[in-house]
């Protein structure tokens, strides 16, 4: 199974860049997603079979968290990868184009995958490094001056920033002496061993070059940049997986820090981040004016709210696993309707922006109502997520944490709902034209959004299993 | 005779402090890759024959020869101005770089009292070559010089790995090589689509996407 995860994309890819035939990519784009939700519902109910080679399975393999963020990423993938059809059709993109655009496209999903499967510390940061090479010519896809600018930001500063990682890999490799590799079970076995002082320097490193690709602040500068540029359907792999595989790659190495004893460490690191992130989104929160960056900034905010979860023990933790798949899911819904609005309106300012309700009132509404599921209103997980954080304030004795917790969650609210509502309601400043979209404009989000609806109100309990599974990773 | 080589590669970097000529950066950039070669070559025993062939692909073959021949085409392509231009002046990047160097070799000295198992010049250097290579990134204008500063930083990384026993798989070294490539490979794509669209290549006029 590893092994089609990670090969059949490739595969595919080098059949579609040989054929550049419009239905054979298309087909492509729709089959890899689809053969990783098959994949997934199989590991989930315990199917598990094994293709050679075997050596895969030293470096590669299914954890309990592992199978979350792989099922968190799968979804946002099939839904981005139905909306890019809608892409194709909207920007008239010529058949070789498609075919460069699904390839990279493959190899940032497996590339992804990648990450969350590694067993092996500098194997993940080789895929992680991998995602940003591939998610970088994607970002430059619409060959635009400014994309162009949002690319070299992104590919310069992540891949410094993942530099500084391997070196505190490095780090923890002299520090690890005792343990004698790096793979992450022996890791966790032996960490009593490791020698704290080298554990300590090489977390300070990771943690700046990983935090660098999840764009916590202060080291977020590339990605309101990248995810206002990068066409809509990349964006929301951007915020909706990309992140979560770099944060994947901090939770597993705060599991060291916490099995060495040094977590006081790392957990006052993650709550500084966590609120200076908070902050910086709520302070650009209102004076942004290009619609794409307002929704990168909640990304950073939501990043953000993570770190602090994870710094808060157990319930936090779970409260964290919850946010991951709500946050991810929303952004993509709202990146995607992002890309209908543009394509209405062909322009990314909030101000020329009016009366969406009444031009294409599907869009409208899932609009809005991706805005009550990221803001965290009930019925949707988000709600449960951020109640269960402050929560987990009051339990572990922080709960002065709550009041500017608070305070900087209203006004990214206030902020963010200022600009959708505005642009939502108000008389269309365009033509009365209604132009219509076609269905795969608006299936991924209704698809995302009634899965966020079914996971706030009534939790299946296979999707809670999974959940407390990768919620007990940590302890 | 392999602390002479770890002492020139160090040098080079002070070399590269007081250059002025883009030209230059490229060839320390391969004379590093050479002494990183005569490093691992001086120190093979114990290593089977691939990896031998390995590392002596990556360093001498990739980072000596075919990186620096590939950005001296970019460069001469583009025709860019030879100057680096740097925000600090000569002298005083100069001082900085003589700081970076002495606390490279504090570093080598403490470390050489603590446990053992780590070379403890191969360190000291290591951490010099890292510092100096991010301290000229945020000093030179031309983004050209960020690649080739990258590249050294890489570089450092490379001898910082060289300093620990600890052999990594021969899967991650291939990744790790595979992605630097790659990473210069995409660098230097969109170096030439910068300069032609941006019609420059100071940093500089990297400012239309902000808030």
């Amino acid at each position: 199974m590893i092994t089609i995860l990670l090969f059949l994309p490739v595969l595919l890819g080098v059949v579609v860049l040989l054929s550049s035939k419009r239905e054979i990519t298309r087909i492509a784009l729709l089959l890899v997603p689809a053969v990783y939700l098959i994949i997934v519902i199989c590991i989930w109910s315990g199917i598990n079979w094994i293709i050679l080679p075997g050596w895969l399975n030293i470096y590669f393999s299914f954890d309990p968290i592992g199978i979350y963020f792989l099922a968190v990423m799968t979804v946002v993938f099939s839904a981005s990868s139905i909306y890019s059809l809608f892409y194709f059709k909207e920007h008239n993109v010529s058949p070789q184009k498609e075919a460069a655009y699904t390839v990279t496209n493959f190899l940032f999903a497996a590339s992804m995958a990648g990450v969350i499967l590694s067993t092996h510390l500098a194997l993940m940061w080789v895929f992680v490094e991998a995602t940003t090479l591939s998610s970088a010519l994607l970002i430059y896809f619409e060959r635009k001056k400014s994309s162009l600018e949002a690319a070299w930001k992104y590919i310069y500063i992540c891949s410094i920033g993942i530099s500084l990682a391997f070196v505190g890999i490095i780090f923890l490799s002299i520090g690890s002496k005792p343990v004698g590799s790096l793979f992450f079970s022996d890791l966790y076995k032996h960490a009593s061993q490791i020698n704290p002082f080298w554990l300590l320097i090489s977390f300070v490193f990771v943690f700046v070059g990983f935090g660098t690709k999840v764009g916590v602040a202060p080291i977020h500068a590339w990605l309101p940049d990248a995810h206002s540029e990068a066409p809509s359907p990349i964006s929301a792999m951007l915020s909706g997986t990309l992140l979560n595989t770099a944060f994947l790659g901090l939770i597993r190495y705060q599991e060291i820090m916490v099995s060495a004893h040094q977590e006081y460490f790392s957990n006052s690191l993650f709550l500084i981040t966590g609120f200076l992130s908070l902050l910086i989104s709520a302070v650009f929160m209102l004076q942004v004016k290009n619609y794409k960056r307002m929704l990168a900034y909640s990304s950073i905010e939501n990043m953000g709210i993570l770190f602090i979860g994870i710094a808060l023990g157990k319930l936090g933790i779970f409260a964290a696993m919850i946010l991951l798949v709500a946050h991810s899911f929303s952004k993509t819904s709202l990146f995607l309707t992002s890309g209908n609005i543009l394509h209405l309106y062909k322009t990314k300012k909030i101000e020329n922006v009016n009366g969406l309700l009444k031009k294409d009132s599907l869009t409208g509404w899932l609009w809005i109502i991706s805005l009550l599921s990221i803001s965290g209103m009930p019925p949707f997980p988000s709600f449960i997520a951020k109640f269960l954080i402050i929560k987990a304030m009051f339990t572990m004795n922080l709960g002065w944490l709550a009041v500017p917790f608070f305070i900087l969650l209203a006004v990214i609210i206030y902020g963010m709902g200022g600009s959708v509502f505005k642009m939502s309601f108000g008389e269309s400043n365009f033509d009365g034209t209604n132009s219509k979209l076609n269905f795969s404009a608006y299936a991924g989000q209704i698809i995302i959004l009634v899965l966020l609806l079914i996971i706030g109100t009534n939790i299946p309990d296979m999707i809670l299993n999974i959940i407390k599974n990768a919620a007990g990773f940590l302890n | 005779m392999s602390n002479v080589i770890i002492i020139l590669l160090g040098t080079t970097m002070l070399y590269v402090f007081a250059a002025s000529r883009i030209e230059a950066y490229v060839k320390t950039l391969a004379l590093q890759g050479i002494f990183l070669f005569l490093l691992v070559i001086l120190d093979i025993n114990g290593l089977s024959w691939l990896n031998i062939a390995f590392l002596v692909l990556e360093t001498l073959i990739i980072k000596g020869i075919i990186i620096p021949y590939f950005l001296l085409n970019v460069i001469r392509k583009n025709e860019i101005g030879r100057e680096v231009e740097p925000y600090l002046s000569q002298f005083y990047s100069l001082l900085i770089g003589s700081a970076i160097f002495i606390f490279g070799f504090v570093a080598a000295f403490w470390s050489s009292k603590i446990e053992a198992g780590i070379k403890p010049l191969y360190f000291g250097v290591s951490l010099v070559l890292i510092i100096a290579s991010l301290f000229l990134i945020v000093n030179r204008k031309r983004i050209i010089t960020h690649i080739l500063c990258y590249m050294m930083l890489e570089n450092g990384i490379f001898l910082l790995s060289l300093s620990v026993a600890n052999e990594m798989p021969m899967l991650v070294n291939v990744g790790v090589l595979l992605d630097l490539f790659v990473g210069v490979y995409l660098f230097a794509i969109f170096f030439n689509k910068i300069q032609s669209m941006f019609d420059g290549n100071h940093i500089d006029i990297l400012t239309d996407l902000k808030d």
